[in-house]
């Protein structure tokens, strides 16, 4: 196969899922043989923001992200027209 | 004056070779402002391209897709901020794989970048389009995103310099995501001085990404110092193309003669497990990072438009996401990637850096066919290090049949002086 971009159609799209579950499939027996790993948790420490410290952007532009809004009202941006 | 001409230069060149002419397709917007930007600071006269998945006020970041292709950025990244605060000059945004996904740069919905060294090659990716820029003349410096080689990759192919900095050293705010734990903005330049300053620039803690950790600044002048009493460890790996291998060795053999370097061959255990474990962490996160892309508050739905390697990721995340509470795959590639960051720990212990090609194959023809694994094995040397947090550079060392190399320099985590001083030390030879 080659990877340039191209439109895909919904029986590809169907074949891409299988082929995806299928790489996954043998990454994932690939690494079943390690065995026991010491604590994998994520440390945090330091690196941990306080809270109440967090900044807004002010150079942030309500036009631009009302322009990039495909369906908008007056001042606000609809999320979803359908009922839920 | 002169920062005028240099910039009038660029925009000639762009305007000749991007998408006329050699057709390089680096550049998918160049910034219409940029005569009337710029000012004093570090970076005063540099001319700097950003890749598509960085926001830029006012441009757009399409991360290279047709889901974002009428996106406008209505806010600056930190790094962006960083850079116009130090007088860079944004001179437009740079074509990459859809989303970050690639290793070729053929992924683009906007076309594949061209390799400028030989055009009918790929450049690599995912910044396919900052390193073709960097070696195709159309600015000075550029900035790539990398969670598993996607600066670096390219880099490497392109014969320019490329560096991911250490994890949480680089704010990631403004950064469209790939992989929220991998994902590392970074820089390519055309020498190493270039790269470090521009590093410089962009390094540091922000508020406005969580993980992002505060690192020492870097000492510019003394890149240019050679380092003594290192112990420069090689990487025992088999190189697909043996004369890739022999370049680094060469280069390795001058560097120890001239400098006294100690040279020892190192072997890392779970070197083989790197790509399973990267691409499993990466399907789920990009997963659920596209999740925003729902076409209601901006842009397209990504599952509509979205070309095959980004669907492939989508559908696979979704599916082993749903098989997840067997353990059988993220949670497997979170213990494989803290096997992987111990045994690096363990090794810079003994060696101050590890040394290998940063590519261990020479790069395909745009379009041909290749398999998905073989794809994937273009990742075989760089992913280890996003997997460890450790930073990393590429450098050019010669050329395979016209085809640039790079070496990859891997050092421990927050040690990018000694990092740019030995490649430093290697490019000068």
């Amino acid at each position: 196969m080659d990877f340039l971009w191209h439109k895909v159609s919904e029986k590809e799209k169907k074949e891409i899922k299988k082929q995806a579950k299928s790489i996954m499939d043998s990454f994932s027996k690939k690494l079943s043989k390690i065995g026991k790993v010491p604590e994998f948790v994520v440390e945090r420490g330091e690196g941990d923001r306080e809270e109440g410290k967090s900044e807004c952007d002010e150079n942030f532009s309500r036009k631009l992200m009302f322009e990039n809004a495909p369906e908008k009202n007056k001042d606000f941006i609809i999320g979803e027209k359908k009922s839920w | 004056m002169v920062v005028a001409g240099k910039l009038k230069s660029y925009l000639k060149e762009i305007e000749k070779n991007n998408k006329k002419g050699k057709k390089i397709n680096a550049i998918l917007e160049v910034n219409p402002n940029v005569l009337k930007e710029g000012g004093k600071g570090k970076l005063a006269g540099k001319i700097i391209v950003v890749k598509s998945n960085i926001n830029v006020k006012g441009l757009n970041a399409s991360c290279g897709s047709k889901v974002l292709e009428d996106y406008t950025a209505p806010y600056n990244a930190t790094v962006i901020e960083k850079i116009k605060d130090e007088g860079g000059l944004i001179i437009g945004m740079a074509n990459c794989d859809e989303f970050a996904s690639g290793s070729s740069g053929e992924t683009s919905a906007f076309g594949p970048t061209k390799n400028p060294a030989v055009l009918d090659l790929i450049p690599g990716g995912s910044s396919s389009g900052s390193s073709a820029a960097v070696a195709a003349d159309f600015c000075d410096m550029a900035l790539g995103s990398d969670t598993g080689g996607s600066i670096r990759n390219p880099a490497s192919h392109c014969g320019v310099v490329g560096i991911k900095p250490t994890y949480s050293s680089v704010s990631r705010y403004g950064l469209i995501d790939l992989s929220m734990s991998l994902d590392q903005i970074g820089v390519v330049a055309k020498n190493v001085s270039d790269a470090a300053l521009l590093l410089d620039v962009i390094r540091g803690k922000d508020e406005r990404d969580a993980i992002s950790q505060e690192s020492k600044k870097l000492n510019l002048k003394k890149i240019e110092e050679i380092p003594r009493n290192i112990v420069v460890g090689i990487l025992d790996f088999k190189v697909q193309d043996k004369r890739i291998q022999e370049l680094i060795d060469r280069k390795i053999s001058e560097a120890s003669e001239k400098y006294g370097w100690k040279v020892k061959k190192i072997k890392l255990d779970n070197l083989d497990l790197a790509i399973a474990t990267y691409y499993l962490l990466v399907y789920v996160e990009f997963f659920s990072g596209t999740r925003k892309f729902d076409g209601r508050r901006y842009g397209e739905k990504i599952e509509n438009v979205a070309g095959p390697e980004v669907l492939r990721r989508i559908l696979g995340g979704s599916e082993i996401s749903k098989a997840e509470h067997h353990g059988r795959y993220y949670h497997l590639g979170l213990k494989a990637k803290k096997l992987i960051a111990d045994e690096f720990e363990k090794t810079f212990k003994k060696v101050d850096c590890i040394i290998s090609p940063t590519v261990p194959r020479l790069p395909h023809k745009i379009g041909e066919k290749i398999s998905i694994k073989e794809m994937y094995s273009y990742d075989t040397l760089t992913t280890p290090s996003n997997l460890a947090g450790n930073c990393a550079i590429s450098i050019p060392i010669g050329k395979v049949e016209d085809v640039p190399v790079g070496m990859q320099i891997i050092c421990d985590k927050f040690q990018e002086q000694k990092m740019l001083q030995i490649a430093r030390a290697i490019e000068k030879i």
